[in-house]
């Protein structure tokens, strides 16, 4: 061979770009171009992107020449170009670019392009193994506003967090002189040895141990560790292992810290409460707000119901559907690698909560997602905190990391929400829900719901390598954030692999291959073989057969690495060959890495050497209980003042409601979510004639040609927090209960989830506030017990993330203490199900459920403090609820709904009726005539701002056929039910109190405003 | 003899389970066939009288929709898939499928399944992934076995690259002549038939392909790939407005489609 021969080590590049036309923009760079204007207010000409691989292996030039148009350029649209920058051609590009910036990632960062290019590459040239492909992007702009630095424009496009950045300026590129990465190599780690870590020390330096290894262990749990190790049974033992005696490993005690991190064993929940109430003298103990005011309601409700299968021990909470299909539904959140990165964080997120409906039972199929996200108001306009992102990119780049997320893995995002507030600024809050699906007798007879490990079954760690990314994550997310936080707990899921894993996992359930599975999340390999340990009552791993991204890793580091798309999963001795040749064909990676056994102990071994060795109990069990104060004292609140209106000015309100970004449209961004994959959406995110009204709770029918259906919903209300968090966790479920009811849910068969996000409740320097936070805490829990009870409703899984504070710059801010209730149900005849647009002129609206002068903490009274700046005030009567009314009325209701009596219904929540009313407007195009005199019968304290704009639980608005109203009215009977007027042509919303005009809009205008606000793209 | 349907899965096909229920629907015997058991030899494409490449991302799109795919089937697969189409048994692609159909040249193709690409689906001129609802209107003139009678449908586009074009404008004209320019967007407030050339405004053309082009037919009317979602339409109540509508709940607008092929392969193949 001569010239241009590949040698062992040959570097060589391809870089592709759009041929532009005006036929065939570059839509990459316009969408670039697009994000600066709406996201930044920078205007510039053009902006074009090109993609460059950087490839290096055993690959001869001709053969990179053949790849560039049979591999990474398309031969019809993109130019291709091999060891060339395309920027060196006058053809492709003949004005030169006033600033180039080139983007790759960093060393070690997953880079799911230059991973996809790898594979095309092996299909080319199957033999060539040991190679390796980066993949970085190139951004060239032209016409930057001359009051522009061209720095500003780098920040936005490029995140230091997990990428590195070469940039050409306005000289450079005169001169051609265009940026150029190296190649991202992996630094050679140096293996640390195997520490032993003496904890016979002081106190204070207890506390350093742990924080300086970012344990976060306080001192009673360091204090347990060390008693464990003064134990003389313990340390015989030990002696006997050749293990140090006195004294614990790094592997272990950082298997300890995960463990008992507050993420995965939830210490606040479980603590100790003593808790005072300042307002009625109340003063006792809570011995575990979760045992007390979660898990008795459930166990309560399922000593009547048949079809609560498997609550609070799984990776989900799994109900029976109907005889053959068992559902389950799991929420997470990843609220602090989406404030480093929002995109890779965002997206882990999601991928990693459709890990947990794999791992439920024996292995549960994801069929659904729904989003939930809390960030800063995206028009935001005061500082940032140095380290934090503006909330307008947190939104962008968590949107498109769950984007990509869902999308990729084929599992539809049916429903969600958006909330704003300024407290989201500092950590913003990501919940991902997932619900899945898996047959209730597998063929060989086992219920899928249980797990059924046995000593002996070999472990099997399957999907990606473990690397040194995800190191700590389960521990830091227990902490706040701060500047010094770490890049390593941040990763980028990879959804493809995960897919993959998905496929062949599902197919190996159904072979019967699998006897016990989980997910590896949070703490890696430590918790997920740790916690099935718990199953069969000991495991031995042997972290020297783990597959790794690199060499070099310490061993407590493969532990507890949490590197993505990976599974354990248990599987018979006498099943291993089937199950690795079905990961061999879908081109997954399963490795044997230890097995089961009832030793009483979690041993982890490398080779020979043991580096752990835990008792199980001592694991699992041996946390002390947290001992906390509460005290509860309501807080004041300024009075709202109302500005002085009339008909029209009422009107004009309600405009700049509709516009406020908690109530505006967020149909551009939920567009490109996948919301019908599997085509099973029976009631989608949107509805109305022109498919832009929006729904309530999402209806979908998962097996194909079946008219049984599953109703998915959520509830979330941060703002009554403020007032009274009990009203907030109330209000969270009966909004979801609500929404669910708006499409005809069966209430004989709901269930629930709680997923908290609470500011640091526990006293402190830094928390002086921690006692009245974790009133809160105990109050919102109350509610959960009340409500949740009364409303037959059991919670079947949930989770918390309880230190959503971020320090930075010396400033700390907590989010609002936010409850998000997500609930799933059944709809027994999807042919029946509800949409929310008003269906045609002449139907009669009604609205159920009492009206009451609750505009505290009202979407209303926050508009008007923020119109005044400040002077008008948050305060009066938050939302009270009175379950017994409202499940009356959702009985009557959903009846009425199975008697196809019922055109439309739709929620009352922010904004109250008045914003309703204009919602189910736009989905028909029409106006509305309506006299609301009849609202006032209920409360003599109702004012209009009350009737128009009150926020009061339990109402619904209705609309009916002329032809089924009497039937109708009979069926809601014993409930309140107030007919308010017509749906009436053209385009105008009039509302009288009795002869007096109260509210005049125009329905068009209304829904121009509504749409304007987050509106993130140019269509 | 009840057709045999191949529906492909693997490597972030996802939509497979919803593709074998309508061709179920249709009165047909669906299998989903992971794509190595095709290329290791464990299964052969000749057992089979349809081929299905469903949607989804397969390899993530990374470097271009279905390129990757395509490459797996081009090379790996390359005398199967060719005998496959030569035989005359009917082959469609949605969505990602048909962005693999694209790139591995299979459509709009050519008499002799050269297996050369000629056309391709770039990114949507929004510049971003989208699901919404459009109509689509198919040429009655058309050989297209599979939109046999077919005059118009509502379905759910589920895309980021789906704007159809060519590197040379004249082979539109040619394909057009053919027949082969089988499906296109359309304004649902126009009369039937009323598809014509000219790009018409977003959103009723998603992501303005040109001339409208939804979906094409190669030569022989056999081999059929559309960028919406026919499948997503098995059912009354998978419609985007059904709420509003006074109908009798059944069949979906899409499933017509699937039906055509399988009875197809009835008349002219397994007898």
């Amino acid at each position: 061979m001569g010239e241009g021969d590949g040698s062992p080590i040959s570097e060589n590049f391809v870089e592709v770009t759009t041929k532009e036309s005006s036929e065939l923009p570059d839509s990459k760079g316009n969408s670039i171009k697009n994000m600066l204007l709406m996201d930044h207010q920078i205007e510039v000409e053009k902006v074009r992107v090109s993609t460059k691989y950087d490839i290096r292996g055993v690959l001869n030039k001709f053969e990179v020449q053949k790849s560039v148009y049979d591999l990474f350029a398309d031969p019809i649209i993109e130019f291709g170009s091999a060891n060339d920058l395309l920027l060196n051609s006058d053809k492709i590009f003949p004005v030169k670019p006033h600033l180039v910036v080139q983007v790759g990632f960093k060393p070690g960062v997953t880079d799911n392009s230059g991973q996809a290019a790898l594979d095309g590459l092996l299909t080319l040239f199957p033999s060539s193994k040991d190679m390796k492909i980066s993949c970085s992007r190139t951004y060239m702009f032209w016409g930057i506003p001359a009051n522009i630095d061209a720095s500003e424009i780098v920040k936005k496009i490029y995140n230091p967090m997990i990428e590195r950045v070469g940039v050409s300026d306005r000289n450079a590129c005169l001169i051609s002189d265009w940026p150029e990465l190296d190649y991202p190599e992996l630094t050679t780690l140096t293996e640390q040895t195997l520490q032993i870590i003496d904890l016979e020390v002081s106190d204070k330096d207890l506390i350093k141990i742990s924080e300086k290894g970012l344990l976060a262990l306080n001192l009673i749990e360091m204090k347990a560790i060390q008693a464990n190790y003064r134990d003389p049974i313990i340390r015989l033992e030990r002696k006997k292992l050749g293990l140090p005696e006195k004294a614990p490993t790094d592997a272990e005690l950082e298997c300890l810290a995960q463990t008992w991190s507050e993420h995965c064993c939830h210490k606040i929940f479980a603590s100790k409460i003593h808790h005072v109430d300042l307002e009625t003298g109340e003063d006792t103990y809570i011995d575990s707000l979760f045992k007390t005011y979660i898990m008795k309601p459930t166990l309560d409700i399922q000593s009547d119901v048949d079809w609560l299968l498997s609550i609070f021990h799984d990776n989900s909470g799994v109900i029976a559907w109907n005889d053959d299909w068992s559902l389950c539904i799991k929420a997470e959140t990843h609220n602090s690698p989406s404030a480093l990165d929002p995109f890779g964080g965002a997206m882990t997120g999601i991928v990693g909560v459709n890990r947990d409906i794999l791992g439920t039972g024996l292995g549960a199929r994801p069929i659904a997602n729904t989003d939930v996200f809390c960030f800063g108001p995206p028009d935001y306009s005061g500082t940032i905190p140095e380290g934090l992102f503006h909330p307008s990119r947190v939104f962008r780049g968590v949107h498109a990391g769950v984007r990509a997320g869902g999308n990729e893995s084929g599992i539809p995002t049916v429903n969600g929400a958006i909330v704003f507030d300024e407290r989201y600024l500092g950590k913003p809050l990501v919940y991902c829900g997932t619900v899945g699906i898996m047959p209730r007798v597998l063929l060989d007879g086992r219920e899928s719901h249980d797990k059924t490990p046995k000593p002996g079954n070999i472990i099997y760690m399957v999907g990606g390598k473990v690397g040194s990314d995800g190191i700590h994550g389960a521990t830091f997310s227990s902490l706040e954030l701060t500047e010094a936080s770490p890049s390593s707990a941040v990763q980028i899921g990879d959804p493809i692999t995960q897919k993959k894993m998905i496929d062949m996992v599902l197919e190996a359930r159904d072979l019967g291959l699998i006897q016990v599975i989980t997910d590896n999340g949070a703490g890696g390999l430590s918790s997920s073989v740790g916690e099935l340990a718990e199953l069969t009552g000991g495991a031995e791993l042997d972290l020297a057969a783990v597959p790794l991204k690199q060499s070099g890793l310490s061993k407590w580091e493969i532990l507890v690495s949490e590197s993505q798309e990976r599974m354990t999963i248990g599987i018979d001795p006498e099943d291993c060959q089937a199950f690795e040749k079905l990961a061999e064909l879908h081109e997954v990676e399963a490795t044997a890495v230890g097995t089961f056994t009832d030793s009483g102990a979690f041993v982890v071994r490398y080779d020979e050497e043991i580096v752990a060795h835990l008792p199980i109990s001592f694991l699992h069990d041996g946390c002390p209980q947290l001992q906390l104060e509460s005290e509860w004292k309501p807080p004041k609140h300024s009075p709202i003042i109302f500005p002085l209106s009339n008909h029209k000015l009422m009107g004009e309100i309600l405009l700049r409601l509709m516009a406020r970004p908690n109530v505006a449209s967020k149909e551009w961004w939920v567009r490109s979510y996948d919301h019908e994959v599997i085509a099973q959406t029976v009631i989608k995110p949107f509805c109305g004639i022109n498919q832009d009204a929006p729904g309530d709770a999402a209806v979908i029918a998962p097996i194909q040609g079946k008219t049984q259906g599953a109703v998915i919903s959520n509830g979330i209300v941060p703002r009554y927090s403020d007032i009274d968090a009990y009203a907030m966790a109330a209000a969270s479920i009966d909004e979801a209960l609500r929404n669910a009811v708006c499409v005809g849910v069966d209430l004989d068969l709901i269930a629930g989830l709680d997923n908290f996000c609470w500011p640091d409740p526990v006293e402190s320097v830094k928390t002086p506030d921690g006692r009245y936070k974790l009133a809160q805490l105990v109050r919102a829990n109350r509610a959960l017990d009340e409500v949740c009870r009364a409303y037959n409703l059991p919670c079947i899984s949930g989770k918390d993330s309880m230190k959503n504070d971020a320090t930075l710059g010396g400033e700390k801010i907590s989010v609002p203490p936010t409850l998000l209730f997500s609930l799933i149900g059944n709809h027994s005849d999807v042919r029946k199900a509800v949409s929310s647009d008003f269906k045609e002129v002449g139907d009669l609206i009604y609205l159920v459920g009492e009206t009451h002068q609750e505009l505290g903490a009202s979407e209303l009274a926050f508009m008007l403090r923020d119109e005044s700046n400040g002077k008008s005030g948050i305060g009066g009567q938050v939302p009270k609820i009175n379950t017994s009314r409202n499940l009356s009325l959702y009985r009557s209701l959903t009846k009425a709904m199975s008697k196809e009596l019922v055109s439309s219904a739709h929620d009352c929540s922010d904004a109250g009726l008045a914003a309703a009313i204009a919602e189910c407007c736009f989905g028909c195009d029409s106006g509305v005539d309506l006299d609301i005199s009849d609202l006032f019968n209920a409360d003599a304290n109702l004012d209009n701002w009350g009737a128009l704009f009150g926020e009061s639980l339990g109402r619904i608005l209705v609309s009916v056929n002329p032809k089924n109203s009497e039937m109708f009215e009979n069926s809601m009977q014993g409930n309140e039910c107030n007919y308010l007027g017509k749906v009436i042509p053209g385009d105008e919303i009039s509302i009288t109190n009795s002869k007096v005009q109260i509210l005049t809009a125009s329905m068009s205008e209304l829904k121009d405003s509504w749409k304007s606000t987050l509106n993130g793209g140019r269509n | 003899m009840i057709p045999k349907v191949a529906v492909l899965s693997g490597f972030g096909i996802n939509c497979e389970s919803e593709t074998m229920a309508v061709f179920e629907m249709a009165g047909a015997d669906a299998s989903k066939i992971h794509v190595n058991r095709l290329v290791n030899g464990e299964l052969n494409l000749n057992d089979y009288h349809i081929m299905a490449i469903p949607g989804g991302f397969s390899f993530g799109d990374h470097l271009g929709s279905g390129r990757l795919m395509g490459n797996r089937l081009r090379f790996g697969l390359r005398e199967q898939v060719r005998n496959f189409v030569k035989s005359g048994k009917p082959v469609i692609g949605i969505c990602n499928g048909f962005q693999v159909l694209v790139k591995m040249g299979l459509l709009p193709g050519d008499e002799d399944v050269s297996l050369t690409q000629t056309a391709s689906l770039a990114l949507n001129d929004s510049g971003h992934y989208e699901n919404r609802w459009v109509t689509l209107e198919f040429d009655s003139q058309s050989n297209c076995i599979w939109t046999k009678g077919m005059t118009r449908i509502r379905v759910p586009v589920r895309h980021g690259e789906g704007k159809f074009v060519t590197a040379d404008k004249k082979l539109l004209d040619e394909w057009s002549k053919l027949g082969q320019l089988v499906v296109k967007y359309i304004d649902p407030t126009t009369e039937y038939p009323s598809s014509r050339d000219e790009v018409l405004p977003y959103p009723i053309s998603p992501n303005q392909s040109w001339r409208n082009i939804a979906g094409v037919c190669d030569p022989s009317g056999l081999v059929f790939g559309l960028m919406p979602h026919p499948e997503a339409n098995h059912s009354t109540w998978l419609g985007a407005t059904w709420t509003r509508e006074d109908i009798e709940h059944g069949e979906g607008e899409g499933m017509k489609i699937f039906r055509n092929a399988v009875n197809y392969v009835k008349k002219n193949i397994v007898n």
